[in-house]
């Protein structure tokens, strides 16, 4: 079975328990303005375009016989400065677990292992089911959205040793205004994952001015309960890969929101 | 922490005591017409200074002196040196360095003891420290400082009484064999030869930890009170290099609570002197490596680790005996050295990978059949390269330091009981990334023809941009644990070692094979043109044991698999691998716990030697605009730390292009 990652990330230390390998699944449902890996938004491959490397050589566009080339109208080998790199690579799941088994040294010496990232890794289930199927008893951890049917959302979090959820915002109406889409599903599986006794973390992106507000963060720690809580620090550089990737950027330069940020929960941490 | 001290010191003030003794400068004129022999050269000229010197207190400071003379003029002529350099082999300076004395001996039994059994040489360097200790206790008796004039009525004629005494005393030492001209003067198994002292005082109530604390954080200040005076390739190179922990015999850890106070001590001051490095082996407690993982985040280059699994059993390989392998020290940077008795000279020359490959590819690859055929060359060339290098080394001659001689078991003026000479090895990502593309490209695809690449390569790959691209972002990498760039780093290494073993040097002893580059990572570079990996003319090397320089590699996993995997036994003569990590990845507790583990793993899969930066690009990039306003920046260069804004431009910008690793 095949599926589409863009990414592998060893030594991800902030994944999860111990030293780990993350692998990105390509492609989400989410849109959300914030996110800084928009190269993991679309299912398709895609070609990433580095303009500030670009010396206007115009190699690339000289005509080549390689099909891989062929959907890009450009030549993806001609460019001497690493201008231009496709992201999104077919792999079947059997390929990515001897990947990822190579590590496994490092995951035994720190308590590490895998997780499940993306994108959202629960557009790709079936995939993604089969892949955990393949790494056995490896510590797995999966990072989503919660965005799938409930079916889904439980068949794949069944496979995996911790589920690392995002709650971005309460607000049904907010929530579609910076993220795309209704969070009526990710609520219904909030409420499965609660109710799982499976081992879970509660994710917060802290996005000034947006999911950072007292209103959003009290609604949210009355989803979470006394349930743990990591609440993630804006990154400045999230716009950074935008170019690139062709698309715009929307939030543009804002400010991490001095707060207390911790003190609307019963259980949270402040991740830097 | 003692920051009235410490700021005074960071501010420059102590400079202001600095004098410069023009007429003094031409005495080797003298010494050459009164025809003095270079040891009484030497103990002259001690003499001069020393009794030039003013005793000198700064601001509530416990351990003192302090150097005042600032010109350390040559005891020979140039016309002597010209002469000297056409009968002898003369090693960089020519002076001693790169020694590891024995301190302890001296805090032990004092100098007296020592200087019954010295060469009138001796005798009256030790006479001359007696003077300008004697001047120091009057000055403090002048002024009231009790406890220094107490101490130095004591030391250092006699013994070391407390831990203070022996922290005074071996300051006393360290100076002195500064002042003496010889450098790179390293500080050794400081935590173990001097805890003695610390246990005695703690377990007579002398000392808490806290008290201890405070009393080493002034001794380490007082590493960087001369340190600009000291000479090197650039400002940081001085080699104060002290080692903590270890296991000697293989079993446990000798890490106590001096080795833990170090570390903090490093931490808190901020200080490029001492260069920590922390011995480790395969059974060392994670709490060891976490606790050097504190010090990594605060952003000195520090510690440094050396693997005493790898690094013991390659001395033993070499013929060390047990007792000082398993005592091992590192020299000015990483060369693994002897305390005590061993003269081993382990930078005595270096091999460019790059330079065999380039030499290999024109004269070479157009005849070689086969990529085997090949790489015979390659080992042809290594091998007639270390002929070269080894032949040109007859002779050997050093300037006669007696009072490092009086420091030294056995003496040092006709070499030591360990006379290895070492050699670096540079560039060695390059080679294996050039070798890899001419297998794979030229020998397994021929999508290249061997011409047409010594033709790239020629021209700099000016009006070949696809090859130029097809090398840099598509050929095989060292650090990305593939099996073809990996062997070839097995081979090139064994060659290297190979081509060493059995050679006897002119003073009888072996050579040994490194994996270190010292600044050769950037001359090697730049006596070279392109070379087969895609690197173009201008671009340097990685520095030491590291993949190369613009290539983007996978990450940590892939670069530590690949170079652990070799057996570095061999190749001992030292040499880190190097990684980088954005200051950003150190956010907390658990990230520093993460990056002791990855410590930890590249020890345990047999690494020998691993320095880790925390590295701020942006930083870098303001200091180099704006230097003035980041005088206190600390980067790791190739096995030494230094001040950012100081080092010259090629040395900033190789830190700066040096890939990171982020979250």
């Amino acid at each position: 079975m095949e599926g589409t990652i863009f990414d592998i990330k060893e030594f991800s230390i902030h994944d999860g328990p111990g030293m780990r390998v993350t692998v990105f699944m390509k492609g989400c449902p989410l849109r959300c303005a914030w996110c800084h890996n928009p190269e993991g938004l679309k299912p398709q491959p895609q070609l990433l375009y580095k303009k500030n490397l670009c010396s206007s050589c115009g190699n690339c566009l000289i005509p080549c016989a390689h099909s891989e080339c062929r959907p890009w109208k450009r030549c993806i080998h001609a460019c001497a400065n690493g201008c231009l790199a496709v992201s999104g690579r077919r792999v079947t799941e059997k390929e990515l677990a001897k990947e990822i088994f190579q590590y496994r040294e490092f995951f035994e010496l720190a308590e590490g292992g895998v997780t499940i990232s993306g994108g959202e890794p629960l557009l790709q289930a079936d995939f993604v089911c089969a892949l955990a199927k393949r790494l056995g008893g490896m510590h797995k951890v999966i990072q989503t959205s919660g965005y799938a049917d409930t079916e889904i959302y439980r068949r794949v979090t069944d496979r995996f040793d911790l589920v690392m959820q995002d709650i971005k915002l309460a607000d049904p109406e907010m929530h579609r205004e910076y993220t795309g889409v209704d969070n009526e599903l990710i609520l219904r599986n909030i409420e499965y994952l609660k109710r799982s006794g499976k081992r879970f973390v509660f994710r917060v992106p802290l996005i000034p001015e947006i999911t950072d507000t007292p209103e959003n963060l009290m609604r949210i720690s009355e989803i979470a309960g006394d349930f743990p809580v990591e609440l993630l620090k804006y990154n400045p550089l999230a716009g950074a890969k935008y170019d690139m990737a062709g698309m715009r950027f929307s939030l543009g330069e804002i400010r991490n929101r001095r707060d207390r940020f911790e003190g609307y929960f019963q259980n949270a941490v402040l991740v830097e | 922490m003692n920051r009235v001290l410490l700021d005074y010191l960071i501010s420059g003030k102590h400079h202001e005591f600095r004098k410069e003794f023009g007429e003094i400068n031409d005495i080797s004129e003298e010494y050459r017409r009164l025809g003095l022999s270079p040891k009484e050269r030497m103990t002259r000229r001690f003499e001069l200074l020393t009794s030039l010197e003013t005793p000198v207190f700064l601001p509530e400071e416990r351990i003192c002196f302090l150097r005042t003379v600032k010109n350390v003029p040559d005891c020979f002529t140039g016309e002597e040196w010209e002469q000297i350099r056409k009968e002898h082999f003369i090693h960089e300076k020519g002076y001693l360095s790169n020694l590891s004395p024995n301190y302890e001996k001296a805090l032990r039994g004092g100098l007296l003891s020592l200087r019954e059994e010295a060469d009138e040489y001796g005798k009256r360097m030790i006479d001359a420290v007696f003077a300008l200790s004697d001047r120091y206790r009057q000055a403090a008796e002048e002024c009231g400082k009790k406890e220094i004039a107490r101490a130095l009525a004591h030391i250092p004629r006699l013994g070391a009484r407390s831990f203070f005494e022996a922290l005074q005393f071996f300051r006393i030492l360290h100076f002195s064999l500064w002042l003496e001209g010889n450098y790179h003067v390293t500080v050794g198994r400081f935590d173990q030869y001097m805890y003695p002292w610390l246990k005695a005082d703690m377990e007579k109530g002398i000392h808490t930890e806290e008290t201890a604390l405070e009393l080493l954080e002034d001794f380490f200040i007082s590493f960087n009170k001369d340190s600009d005076l000291y000479v090197g390739v650039q400002q940081g190179d001085n080699g104060q290099s002290m080692v903590l922990g270890g296991s000697d015999n293989g079993e446990g850890t000798q890490f106590n609570l001096l080795s833990a106070l170090c570390l903090r001590a490093s931490r808190e001051l901020m200080l490029i002197d001492p260069k920590i490095n922390l011995r480790v082996n395969r059974d060392t407690p994670i709490e060891v490596f976490e606790l050097g993982s504190e010090l990594t985040r605060a952003g000195l280059g520090f510690p440094q680790y050396s693997n005493d699994d790898v690094v013991i059993d390659g001395l033993l390989k070499l013929g060390y005996e047990p007792e000082d392998a398993g005592n091992y020290v590192v020299a000015a940077c990483w060369e693994f050295i002897i305390p005590h008795n061993g003269a081993d000279v382990a930078n005595i020359g270096a091999l460019s990978f790059p330079g065999i490959i380039d030499k290999c590819l024109h004269e070479d690859l157009g005849r070689s059949e086969t990529f085997e055929e090949f790489m015979e060359a390659v080992w042809k060339n290594i091998a007639l390269e270390c002929d070269r290098i080894c032949d040109n080394i007859k002779d050997i001659w050093f300037v006669p330091s007696p009072f490092m001689n009086v420091l030294m078991d056995g003496g040092i003026y006709e070499g030591g009981k360990y006379n290895n000479f070492g050699l670096h090895g540079t560039g060695i990502a390059t080679a294996v990334d050039s070798l890899a593309a001419i297998r794979k490209y030229v020998y397994e695809e021929k999508r290249i023809t061997g011409e047409e690449l010594v033709r790239a390569v020629d021209t700099d790959y000016e009006g070949n941009p696809t090859l130029l691209a097809l090398l840099r972002n598509e050929a095989p990498k060292l650090g990305n644990n593939e099996a073809s760039t990996n062997e070839l780093l097995e081979r090139l290494l064994g060659m290297f070692a190979d081509a060493l073993e059995g050679r006897v040097n002119c003073r009888g002893g072996k050579y040994r094979a490194g994996t270190g580059t010292a600044m050769y990572y950037l001359w090697h570079a730049g006596e070279l043109g392109a070379s087969p990996d895609g690197r173009r003319k201008g671009e340097p090397f990685g520095a030491n044991f590291s993949p190369s320089l613009l290539t983007r590699i996978n990450s940590p996993f892939s670069v530590i698999r690949s170079f652990s995997g070799p057996d570095l036994t061999r190749t001992i003569n030292g040499g880190p691998l190097t990684l980088e990590f954005a200051a950003s990845m150190f956010r907390g507790e658990e990230d520093v716990k993460k990056i002791a583990a990855l410590v930890k793993a590249y020890i345990t899969m047999g690494g020998h030697q691993l320095q880790l930066n925390a590295v701020n690009t942006e930083k870098m990039k303001e200091a180099q605009l704006h230097p003035e306003k980041y005088r206190q920046l600390v980067v790791r260069i190739w096995g030494w730390s230094a001040y950012f804004v100081e080092l010259d431009r090629d040395f900033q910008d190789h830190v700066i292009l040096r890939q990171q690793y982020e979250l």
